[in-house]
């Protein structure tokens, strides 16, 4: 066990500065979940017959997975590597990821599907009245303002997530700051729906359900490539995902630029967090890959960047094809030189 | 009314992304939207997509009634019961006429879904499964159902015929208050 209090990703020690942005993480996942489950429950009481209505409460209620997964994750990724799990527990991240995109495909394209039939068949939805204070005022009016007041919340809250996800380098916070920071859309969609119903449009309900849906379904599928990107052991990406890591081209610069290094080239996979580094390395001829060599390499390559820990440095007669060489403008092929020559 | 018609629509289109100024601007956009609405609460919104209760008022509300005493007798040369009571009373409000459709449940509510009827009255309960046919109005009292407990009593509307739905609903809140909490 870590100190008390120390927050560590598996081998890896974690900076003061990446200490605190893990708490911030934590607590703000938190106060996430508390917001969504006011809203949940706010929502829940009003939705009516609406079909926009249900499909921003699936939503809603969708949208406590990513912080759950977040919050089972950083736990489970605190346990350094064992005999039993040699690469640490940083897949939890991964695993977590997938599982939240499939629930998002899934209910996206089912509300989609179910939204589009109401469409077809004319469904015309009943908002009827509430009874409160004496009062009998038209149920439409209380499910526009919690629409409303339910869309700032996660807004803020997604993009200060942002940040601290492009810091920890965490695809499922980063998912669910992206997701929360688009949420006001489907809130206001919601919200327009209602109003559309209200002056007698009854399709405004479905087309809203169905936008609500289709954001959904759009979630799932982008989160989904990425999970499964990052389980296959594709090369490490930004977190983004639209570029290949600049951590990999440093690392090869630095280790080319040893005077016994003659080429190098890394093969970096994305294991949640953080990155499993093979750093290939071609000997100049006559200079011998001493084992105090290998050792300082190994050792200066994991102090370029928090995310390098776990690295194996192997002395090669040549670069692996996959690492360096095959066709001319690959990106995957160009290895360091390509970050050389910028 | 014809410039929020006009803007309803557009908060829809995805704005730039999450700056907060524009988020904030189309928050007051939307808001404004919505209070402009308010303006217009008591000349029909929510509207009736197919006119009923501005079919209704000042002509004739076509009623479906099945024979449930002591809410619906059929009996008679006309219905009575204490539904049939509560329907005339919203009738004589909107300065109505009723036309008397007296059947079974399922001829009535499917006459009701296909907008042949505006209302249909006949002892329902917010247990009724016709939920597919016609618009439960939230119950306005309560009785002992056929399995002997306690049931809430309800009435229905055409579906999505939000107007009358309401103001059936506003009708039922003040002439049987005893049901509200």
């Amino acid at each position: 066990m870590s100190e008390k209090g120390q927050r560590r990703f598996g081998r890896t020690e974690l900076p003061p500065e990446l200490q605190q942005a893990v708490k911030r993480a934590i607590r703000l996942e938190w106060i996430t979940l508390g917001v969504l489950a006011v809203t949940v429950l706010a929502v829940g009481l009003v939705t009516g017959s609406s079909q926009a209505m249900k499909a921003a409460w699936i939503e809603d209620m969708l949208s406590l997975i990513p912080p759950i997964a977040f919050l089972i994750a950083i736990r489970i990724i605190n346990n350094p590597p064992s005999r039993d799990r040699p690469y640490g527990t940083h897949r939890a991240i991964g695993v977590g990821h997938l599982v939240a995109s499939v629930a998002l495909l899934v209910m996206g394209a089912y509300l989609v599907v179910d939204s589009a039939i109401g469409l077809i068949t004319a469904d015309h939805p009943p908002i009827g009245s509430f009874h409160v204070f004496g009062q009998t005022a038209w149920q439409g009016w209380f499910m526009i303002a919690v629409m409303l007041l339910s869309v700032p919340g996660p807004v803020i809250l997604g993009r200060m997530k942002l940040k601290l996800a492009e810091q920890l380098h965490d695809k499922v916070l980063y998912a669910d700051a992206d997701m929360n920071k688009a949420d006001w859309q489907t809130g206001l969609a919601t919200a327009v729906g209602v109003a559309g119903v209200g002056l007698g449009w009854w399709w405004f309900d479905g087309a809203a359900a169905i936008f609500v849906g289709a954001s959904i379904l759009y979630d799932g599928i982008r989160n989904m490539v990425t999970a499964i990107t990052d389980l296959a052991d594709a090369r490490a990406r930004t977190i983004e995902g639209n570029q290949e890591h600049p951590v990999i081209y440093q690392a090869e610069d630095h280790a080319s630029s040893r005077d016994w290094v003659r080429q190098a080239g890394a093969r970096v996979r994305d294991e949640g967090h953080v990155f499993h580094m093979e750093m290939f390395v071609v000997p100049e001829p006559g200079a011998a890959p001493t084992l105090d060599r290998l050792q300082s390499l190994r050792d200066s390559l994991a102090d370029l960047d928090w995310r390098l820990e776990d690295i194996v440095v192997v002395p090669v007669p040549e670069l692996p094809a996959e690492v360096h060489g095959g066709a001319p403008g690959d990106l995957q092929s160009e290895g360091g030189q390509r970050f050389r020559e910028r | 009314m014809d410039a929020a018609h006009h803007r309803s629509p557009g908060p829809v289109a995805p704005a730039p992304p999450a700056r907060r100024r524009g988020i904030l601007t189309t928050a007051g956009l939307a808001l404004t939207a919505a209070l402009a609405l308010t303006g217009c609460t008591s000349s029909g919104y929510p509207a009736d997509p197919e006119g009923t209760l501005d079919r209704a008022t000042g002509g004739t509300l076509h009623v479906g009634v099945v024979h449930h005493p002591p809410y619906v007798d059929a009996t008679g040369a006309e219905p009575s019961g204490s539904e049939v009571e509560l329907v005339e009373g919203f009738a004589r409000q909107i300065g109505a006429e009723i036309d008397w459709t007296v059947s079974g449940e399922e001829a009535v509510m499917t006459a009701l879904q296909k907008g042949d009827l505006d209302l249909v009255a006949g002892g329902l309960t917010s247990q009724s499964p016709w939920t597919t046919h016609g618009a439960i109005t939230r119950d306005y009292a309560e009785a002992t159902g056929p399995d002997g407990k306690t049931a809430k009593l309800v009435m229905a509307v055409p579906l999505g015929e939000n107007q009358m739905l309401t103001e059936l609903e506003r009708y039922l809140d003040v002439a049987h208050p005893g049901a509200q909490p």
